[in-house]
């Protein structure tokens, strides 16, 4: 047989100027940037937050103080947002109907990834007997029609038991009871995908243990749509904190929220129209942003949009 | 490696991938497995770190690997034992690293998942590593993404994951195909130090008879999930006595050889493996068949010492091959 090539060697010591790191998440960033909205949802996100924080330490009136001044007075240069029916300071109620939103949304997120993600993994890296338990729940949670389910949640759970108090927890336990199906399923499809990649079937013969191989190798690799569907859910729980309270079902007076300042409002709404307009523009506001950052991250961690 | 037998259960009936294969790989043995794709070459390694893909199935023999016997292994034994005792190095390295992991934790991954070295150990075996495999710069490359590495270096990184817990059985599925001819030899290179170094076994799978000349100690001929034809590379090489070794090796052109002889086609594909002929399952596509090969399949025998080919017929018993293939 011929002899075989020369080998070059190459000079090991030789050091490397290490180029820019691109990750998936750097690289997602660079995209994200270019997209004007997603951007302006992102500054409209940051703002919330901001207040959110401040209203903890300070807001220009207490949220619960009443008869700061005339009931149902319109906007002034004392009042920015003018006064309720009970005579408290919209704009401070605001603030502090931001922090709650924030809550509502981040918890709701966190809590329904913490649920969705796993079961997703188990059943798509799996699959079998595991797989067809979990996708058989996640059928049936969607055939659940959910705001019952909230509903019995929170009267059980808080009114009933007093296990929870009526609040935010619950709010957020409810939701996400009846909403992480969504992530266990994107979830289980990139984990079906993810198990068959030469990456994975690498490291599974190089001795790797399961959990390795679905916590290092497949869940990082469903990272981006996780992180997707993840923003999605913050609106939907906002919304649906809201609807709640709104029905009188949610958070209980004199809690700043949103849907509840609106269902407050409601009833002067001939004659103080700004009591519900303030709420419910803040509201629309925030979910327009979480749904403009939403549909950018989604190009941007989509390949087929990498350039 | 006794008897070993890999069935795949599958809607149109049971087909047998691999059937009653036997050979052994002593340590420091270059072993090279050719075969058309479809031979069961790839299943054959895969049995050895039981990682046959669903629905197939061991279905007898055994894997004896020192006194284990693989097949007989519990879960957690199997998965201490890959990696650890045997390493496999992929055909596609674009594919086999994760894309979202450093290059250098993957690398010390490999070792964290056994016990042969501590964590501290494992941390600083990873530079000498890649070194060892020739990465340039390996300091500063540890910290790269598989995507900043050339489909060269990306070998080289699955290399020293391979080679990271010195296994004693190295198996290479195709480990040059995917690379530029340049690359691939000093990949060749690369795996032979190696394999020296550790004093580990390598079991070359490949349908590449130059790389087999030039690196394997043995070669063994696979067709349709058996074994045709075994033996020391250089008597292969210079005396096959399978009439599908002798055809592989004429179908190849030789630089040693300018002109001298028309290179010689195999007519037709590999059987169907659920439904495979009667007799020798090479006799549809071979020039050489008498009537017994259609009825009767024989046995691996020996036909030279340390060489034993699967045919009644025997090209040594042929006295003009070339004039009955060109026919």
């Amino acid at each position: 047989m011929a002899q075989a090539a020369p080998v070059i060697q190459p000079d090991l010591e030789l050091s490397y100027e290490v180029p820019e790191q691109v990750t998936l998440l750097t690289d997602a960033w660079r995209r994200l940037r270019r997209n004007r909205l997603a951007l302006l949802g992102g500054a409209i996100i940051a703002v919330l937050f901001m207040v959110a924080l401040i209203s903890i330490v300070w807001t220009p009136y207490p949220v619960w103080l009443q008869a700061v001044g005339p009931t149902y007075q319109p906007p002034s240069l004392h009042h920015l947002l003018g006064l309720d029916q009970a005579g408290r300071d919209i704009l401070s109620r605001i603030m502090g109907g931001a922090l709650i939103t924030v809550e509502v949304g981040i918890g709701s997120a966190v809590i329904l990834s913490l649920i969705g993600i796993p079961l997703g993994l188990l059943a798509g890296f799996y699959r079998g007997r595991v797989d067809t338990v979990i996708s058989f729940f996640i059928n049936i949670w969607y055939g659940i029609p959910d705001l019952l389910v909230a509903l019995i949640l929170v009267f059980v759970l808080s009114d009933a038991l007093h296990l929870i108090p009526r609040g935010v927890f619950v709010i957020i336990v409810a939701f996400s009871l009846t909403r992480w199906m969504d992530v266990a399923r994107l979830v289980r499809g990139q984990s079906l995908a993810l198990r068959e990649r030469e990456f994975v079937e690498a490291a599974r013969m190089a001795g790797g243990r399961d959990l390795a191989l679905i916590f290092r190798h497949i869940f990082p690799n469903a990272l981006g749509p996780i992180i997707v569907q993840a923003t999605f859910a913050i609106p939907a729980a906002v919304l649906f904190e809201a609807f709640l309270s709104f029905l009188g079902l949610g958070l209980p007076p004199p809690t700043p929220s949103w849907g509840a300042m609106a269902s407050d409002g409601y009833h002067g709404m001939d004659f103080a129209p700004h009591i519900v307009l303030a709420p419910t523009i803040a509201l629309s506001i925030t979910l327009m942003a979480f749904n403009w950052l939403g549909d950018g991250l989604r190009d941007a961690f989509d390949p087929r949009m990498r350039r | 490696m006794q008897d070993l037998r890999v069935q795949f259960a599958t809607s149109g009936g049971t087909v047998t991938a691999v059937d009653g294969i036997d050979f052994d790989i002593d340590r420091g043995e270059i072993v090279g497995i050719v075969g058309e794709s479809g031979s069961g070459k790839t299943m054959t390694a895969l049995s050895v770190l039981r990682l046959i893909p669903e629905p197939g199935k061991i279905t007898s023999g055994r894997i004896l690997f020192g006194e284990k016997d693989v097949v007989q292994m519990t879960d957690e034994e199997i998965r201490e034992f890959r990696g650890n005792d045997v390493a496999m190095i992929f055909q596609d390295p674009m594919t086999s690293l994760n894309p979202v992991l450093r290059v250098g934790f993957q690398v010390e991954e490999a070792m964290a998942a056994h016990r042969r070295f501590s964590r501290r150990q494992s941390h600083d075996r990873v530079v000498p590593l890649l070194q060892r495999v020739r990465i340039p710069a390996a300091k500063d490359r540890v910290r790269d993404f598989p995507h900043q590495f050339s489909g060269g270096m990306r070998q080289r990184a699955m290399i020293a994951m391979g080679v990271s817990n010195e296994p004693s059985l190295l198996i290479a599925d195709e480990p040059t195909t995917a690379l530029d001819v340049t690359v691939q030899a000093s990949i060749i290179e690369l795996v032979r130090d190696l394999s020296r170094e550790l004093r580990a076994a390598v079991m070359l799978i490949t349908h590449n008879m130059a790389l087999v000349a030039s690196l394997c100690n043995r070669v063994i001929v696979m067709y349709a999930g058996r074994i045709v034809e075994e033996g020391p590379t250089r008597s292969i090489f210079k005396n096959p006595q399978h009439p599908y070794t002798w055809s592989l090796l004429r179908s190849m052109p030789r630089v040693d050889e300018v002109e001298k002889e028309r290179l010689i086609s195999i007519k037709g594909l590999p059987p169907d493996l659920g439904r495979m002929p009667p007799g020798c399952k090479f006799h549809p596509r071979c020039k050489f068949r008498i009537d017994r090969c259609m009825t009767e399949e024989p046995p691996l025998g020996e036909v030279d010492p340390g060489q034993m080919a699967r045919c009644w017929v025997l090209m040594k018993n042929v006295p003009n091959p070339e004039a009955v293939a060109q026919k």
